[in-house]
């Protein structure tokens, strides 16, 4: 039987920040509020310095040639957030781009990111995707 | 006291924002860590890691404390230098099994070296 849950905030039971999802084998649980994604972001730095698109992120500020600090809506628990990150620059093919990150740098407010081309050079990059995982304060 | 709530969609209560809960599992991290490589290697953060091997120089193994359902899942992560470069791979051939990866870390110059900072995510498939 089909059903629908109309709801604007989940919170567990036992812990208020934990609720289990069953996973996709039909077995093994998952925690929800840990897996998911706690922020997105895909911005360009190439010709103009926007965000295209992005989920928990307040701002992006450009500190130099491949180097953007993105701050969080919502602040992280601690600085060990999981970034992934991807960035491709269409107009400066000879140079791949690559995504990189400064580790003195990720606080519970921000992430400073780096794009950096196959040579090891900061490089503005046309596309910038950059994922978070963590924990939310 | 526990509950549990079976159902196949969820919307806010304005009845907009609709999705169904198996994208709420599907997409959903299954894992992630952050990690220093460098030294005695040691978990800053992490979910649903169970622990982590250094196996050599820029190698690590990461293992899972659930088993996905099979090794067809996604990884992606990052490392920090900002100097040389610092990119997180599989090793070759790859080391992916349901229960752990095996990954390097390479600069820009295809060396391959100890990092301060990696982090690498899971998503794919709970067994």
């Amino acid at each position: 039987m089909a059903s629908l849950l109309k709801v604007d905030s989940l919170t567990g039971v036992t812990t208020a920040g934990s609720i289990s999802v069953t996973g996709e084998g039909n077995s093994t649980t998952t925690n929800l509020q840990q897996g998911l994604a706690k922020a997105w972001a895909s911005y360009e730095m190439y010709s103009s310095d926007t965000i295209r698109g992005s989920f928990n992120v307040s701002s992006k500020a450009d500190n130099g040639t491949g180097d953007s600090t993105i701050a969080w809506t919502n602040s992280m628990q601690n600085g060990y957030a999981v970034g992934s990150m991807s960035s491709e620059n269409l107009f400066v093919c000879a140079q791949q781009p690559r995504g990189n990150a400064y580790n003195s740098v990720l606080t519970t407010s921000s992430g400073r990111v780096f794009t950096i081309s196959d040579g090891g050079s900061p490089l503005d990059s046309n596309v910038n995707l950059i994922t978070v995982h963590g924990d939310l304060a | 006291m526990a509950s549990e709530l079976r159902v196949n969609t969820l919307k806010d209560a304005a009845g907009n924002n609709s999705i169904a809960t198996s994208f709420v599992a599907n997409g959903s991290a299954k894992a992630w860590i952050n990690f220093n490589g460098t030294g005695t290697v040691a978990i800053r953060d992490s979910f649903s890691v169970s622990s982590i091997s250094d196996v050599g120089t820029g190698n690590y193994d990461i293992n899972l404390a659930s088993a996905m359902a099979n090794a067809n899942y996604a990884n992606s992560g990052m490392s920090a230098d900002l100097a040389a470069g610092a990119y997180v791979s599989y090793e070759s051939p790859a080391i992916i099994t349901t229960t752990a990866i095996g990954i390097y870390i390479f600069t820009s110059g295809s060396a391959i070296i100890d990092n301060n900072l990696i982090a690498v995510n899971f998503d794919g498939d709970l067994a």
